[in-house]
């Protein structure tokens, strides 16, 4: 065997070098990946002009309720396909299983997964509301931006949840694929109708109770604060329940190998 | 083969004991009563096992046989139901982080971020270990393992051989005293196996311990110290290459097997079993 002198000592890196480290390569994989940026930007600008150029926009509940809608979509869009399909194709592959062996501790190796999440739908909601006041000329006072900016960041808690439950019951990512699609009607689609009476009260009630409902109506009283109701602090408490019991069934049955 | 084979004053200590000669050099694995289930299906049934530092040393075993599952309860991917680990002198099941961080790891199948290019692995990687680099000093590693040119490629755009070469330049990126090879070279063709056996055994030039699995009884014989045979999550035998082959040639099971001169696959097939595996 060998006469060398032992390697010198190991110093285990610190969390906040660590998640610094995981951060920089998911914002360099998040960038260079095309489909998650044309996820992220065009979908809810898109829905924003053609809610702007129906007929019945002021029954769908007016420009700020369609930006709203459009900011719904676009953290939808991003947590629900963006976000699983990254973590469910990264899961198949083994990476996860590679920075497992490392002495990054799993929380940072998911915290790094959701912030840059967040970080893209921040920027998204900044592209929405600049085409907010372009297309549909909704412009906030500098606190309301702020607001609602906060209750992106707050309602992606609820979509992220969703999110992570998919790729907690499911393993493949073929069928977290196809389920994210499909969930996307009763989860999303559903709350365009939260504030619009256009199929009926009962329908209406049944929309603002939906995921989608809850963060629409959020974020159309976060941007208008004046328009804030009891009607939108139930949806803020909706929008924790929704967390809580998405994130709990995505935290408890996630597993880091598809294997 | 060889001349490793004959070098064979290591200390043994697992649950098939070949020698009691006490090592001068402190253990850089220690894995004791080590016993992995999935279920009911019990994987990894009571393995012992001692690495010195600066040895290399061979686990062999048919396929399902607990190579792997071995591996990755050391390697922290799997919690054992008993046993300790220790790493050194760090308890791997009480400190996994300090333990992980004093390991490097070649997974069996290994992939890295798909859309990260070969330098911005090593640099992440480097980031994990807490091992300051620049760019020139990654490229710089990445020449010395002739990828240079491929610095800026994606992972998935190496032939086979180059991708082995990255994940073996990330599995000593913190120059680690123990490194732990799930089957290394795999897959590749003989001219890259054998340039992966020269890193190997540089490795163990500059003091590195290596615990690697295998299914090549000629890379067993060629690059390890001692290899230890295990089935049915259970260690066998544990010996140098040329130990083994001496300790089992009169088995009647292993001369069943041997077509003329006793070969260590001769003794691996007669102990393990002529059934095909998973």
């Amino acid at each position: 065997m060998s006469s060398q002198p032992s390697p010198p000592p190991i110093h285990s890196p610190t969390p906040s070098a660590i998640l610094r480290s995981l951060l920089q390569a998911d914002l360099t994989v998040q960038l260079r990946t095309g489909r998650a940026l044309l996820l992220t930007f065009f979908p809810p600008v898109a829905v924003l002009y053609g809610l702007s150029a129906g007929k019945r926009r002021a029954q769908l509940g007016g420009p700020v309720v369609d930006v709203a809608l459009a900011l719904t979509l676009g953290i939808a869009l991003i947590a629900i396909l963006g976000y699983t399909a990254s973590v469910a194709r990264d899961r198949e592959m083994g990476v996860f299983q590679r920075l497992r062996v490392t002495p990054a501790p799993t929380w940072t190796i998911m915290v790094s997964r959701l912030a840059v999440q967040i970080v893209s739908m921040l920027a998204m909601s900044v592209v929405v509301l600049v085409a907010a006041a372009i297309i549909v000329n909704v412009t906030l006072d500098p606190a309301a931006y702020l607001r609602t900016l906060l209750a992106v960041i707050f309602s992606s808690a609820v979509f992220l949840g969703v999110g992570q439950a998919l790729v907690g019951l499911i393993k493949s990512s073929d069928t977290v694929n196809a389920v994210g699609r499909l969930s996307f009607l009763p989860l999303v689609a559903l709350g365009l109708f939260a504030h619009s009476a256009i199929f009926g009260t009962t329908f209406e009630t049944i929309s603002r109770w939906s995921p989608g409902g809850a963060v629409a109506t959020l974020l159309a009283g976060a941007m208008q604060p004046a328009t804030w109701s009891g009607d939108t602090w139930l949806a803020f408490l909706e929008s924790i329940v929704y967390a809580v019991v998405f994130a709990g069934i995505g935290i408890r049955w996630f597993q880091w190998s598809a294997h | 083969m060889r001349a490793y084979q004959a070098r064979a004053s290591c200390k043994v200590r697992s649950s098939v004991a070949v020698s009691g000669q006490s090592a001068e050099r402190g253990l850089a694995l220690q894995v004791e009563g080590l016993r992995v289930s999935y279920g009911p299906k019990l994987a990894v049934d009571g393995v012992s096992i001692d690495i010195n530092e600066g040895e290399i040393f061979g686990l062999l075993g048919p396929n399902g046989a607990g190579k792997t599952s071995t591996l990755s309860a050391i390697e922290g991917l799997v919690k054992p139901d008993a046993g300790s680990i220790r790493i050194g002198d760090v308890d791997a099941r009480a400190n996994p982080s300090a333990a992980k961080a004093r390991m490097g790891v070649q997974l069996q199948s290994t992939s890295f971020q798909a859309n990260l290019t070969v330098r911005e692995i090593v640099r992440l990687y480097a980031g994990l270990y807490g091992v300051p680099v620049t760019r020139a000093g990654i490229d710089d590693q990445l020449a010395n393992v002739h990828l240079g040119e491929e610095a800026s490629k994606r992972f998935s755009q190496l032939s086979g051989g180059q991708q082995k070469r990255v994940s073996l330049l990330i599995a000593t990126i913190q120059s680690p005293p123990l490194v732990l090879l799930d089957e290394p070279t795999a897959g590749l063709d003989p001219q890259a196996r054998r340039q992966l056996w020269d890193r190997i055994e540089r490795l163990r030039d500059i003091g590195r311990s290596i615990l690697l699995t295998t299914h090549s009884m000629e890379e067993a014989q060629a690059v390890c110290h001692r290899v230890a045979i295990i089935d049915n999550g259970k260690l066998i035998t544990v010996d140098t290459p040329a130990g083994l082959i001496e300790k089992h040639k009169a088995d009647p099971r292993v001369l069943k097997v041997a077509h003329g001169q006793v070969t260590l696959e001769d003794v691996f097939i007669g102990l393990t079993g002529s059934d095909l595996r998973d």
